[in-house]
């Protein structure tokens, strides 16, 4: 993850719930009531990159009568709902049947963020089952799509969703995969960004070795 | 309600487009400008917060404003990372594009397809540069520095074709004027819809840069 990494940086614009522990006056406008004083105890939803750090950060006041309470965080935070209860144990079921992009397009970088922030042992263990199998299903995706003369019905449908490739791409990346359509076309959907990267470099390395083939065989 | 960042934000997300297409899309000046304000705006609030304490702030003391003081702090320091983020997803694909041989007048003109897929490329086509001044700035003198460095090596072309060549001597149309060229057959006029047989290494630059099109 670099400083530059335009995806790291939209997954810290995700927002998580987070609780003020003392009152700042100037910060009202963080809770829709700009001019008044944020309570403690407000909870309000902020971005990770302001979060992270309010989180981690001492207020640095030291209360003599009680050293347990001197190193006060000035706020603090939850899992977002994306990582919520609903979603773990819909997980558990079945991973393959969530649209992990509807919760968040980052959905695994947001994950790991937050669990850079806090244990969460449970939650590792279900997210790495998780891209385990989803990761089989996407390379048998990534094999079938526009690979094949069958599914190349499906390609103009694909533009749209598929306009992620890069500048070296030549016209026929564009028009490949993604959208495609068929029963895999819900679950190509619900890719979360890293998945997309995934299923994108299947792809292109399985469309790569066939053309490579086909030239061996002319020759 | 409109937070501080967002604006950044909203120029990431510009970058994050420009990552996946082959062109270069117009340059955000209102938005890179509306950015830097607001950093200047959190700066002067950050100053006044800061003068009635006469340069002796102590945080355990003030808590609440410690607490204003870090978020003001982190919103700078976010809308930094986004503007360098979106410049420099803007010259990565600006130096790829020179390895290409793009011409800086062409991108200057209006969006340009990268060489190879001219015939998607162009959308939005207005009479207004894509480049900011600063970029078309950036993008000559990277193109200097490459003729430099390829300068070295007379008789390897580093931007080259990888694809070895099927022929020497390949058809080609003059797609707009090219002025005279010296080959070593003699010199040849590139007039604007002429066709010519002519060597490819002579010719590759041309192609490249959309003068000529290769015919077969």
């Amino acid at each position: 993850m670099s400083y530059y990494d335009i995806d790291a940086i939209l997954t810290d614009a995700e927002k998580i719930p987070c609780t003020f522990q003392i009152d700042v006056p100037d910060l009202g406008y963080l809770d829709n009531q700009p001019g008044h004083t944020l309570k403690s105890g407000s909870r309000v939803a902020l971005p990770i990159w302001l979060a992270e750090m309010l989180a981690i950060a001492n207020t640095g006041a030291v209360d003599m009568d009680d050293p347990s309470q001197s190193s006060k965080s000035f706020i603090t935070f939850d899992l977002p709902p994306a990582l919520g209860n609903d979603v773990v144990q819909a997980l558990k079921a079945d991973p393959r049947s969530v649209p992990l992009r509807d919760q968040s397009a980052h959905f695994y970088a947001l994950a790991t963020h937050m669990m850079e922030l806090s244990e969460e042992p449970e939650l590792s263990a279900v997210l790495r089952k998780t891209f385990v199998s989803r990761a089989a299903e996407i390379a048998l995706h990534a094999r079938k799509v526009g690979g094949g003369g069958s599914s190349y019905h499906g390609r103009e449908g694909g533009g749209g969703a598929g306009g992620k490739s890069k500048g070296k791409a030549t016209k026929e990346d564009n028009a490949s995969n993604l959208g495609v359509g068929g029963a895999g076309e819900d679950f190509l959907r619900g890719l979360d960004e890293w998945e997309r990267k995934l299923f994108r470099s299947a792809h292109d390395g399985t469309k790569a070795s066939k053309e490579w083939m086909e030239n061996v065989k002319k020759r | 309600m409109p937070m501080y960042g967002d604006l950044g934000n909203k120029l990431v997300q510009h970058a994050k487009r420009t990552q996946n297409l082959s062109h270069l899309p117009p340059y955000q000046t209102e938005l890179v400008r509306a950015v830097a304000r607001e950093i200047r705006d959190l700066d002067k609030d950050v100053a006044i917060l800061l003068e009635p304490f006469q340069g002796s702030f102590d945080p355990s003391a003030e808590q609440a404003t410690a607490c204003t003081l870090l978020v003001n702090h982190l919103s700078m320091r976010r809308n930094k990372r986004c503007l360098l983020a979106y410049h420099r997803t803007r010259t990565d694909k600006l130096e790829e594009l020179v390895w290409n041989g793009a011409d800086v007048l062409d991108l200057a003109g209006q969006t340009t397809g990268a060489p190879k897929g001219v015939a998607d490329g162009n959308e939005g086509s207005g009479t207004t540069s894509s480049l900011s001044p600063q970029e078309e700035d950036y993008f000559r003198q990277f193109g200097d520095l490459l003729a430099l460095y390829k300068g070295q090596w007379t008789d390897i072309d580093l931007t080259g074709s990888l694809e070895p060549p099927r022929d020497l001597f390949i058809d080609v149309r003059v797609l707009k004027d090219a002025g005279e060229i010296q080959t070593e057959y003699g010199a040849i006029n590139l007039t604007k819809n002429s066709q010519f047989y002519v060597r490819q290494g002579d010719v590759e630059r041309l192609i490249a840069q959309g003068y000529l099109q290769k015919l077969g």
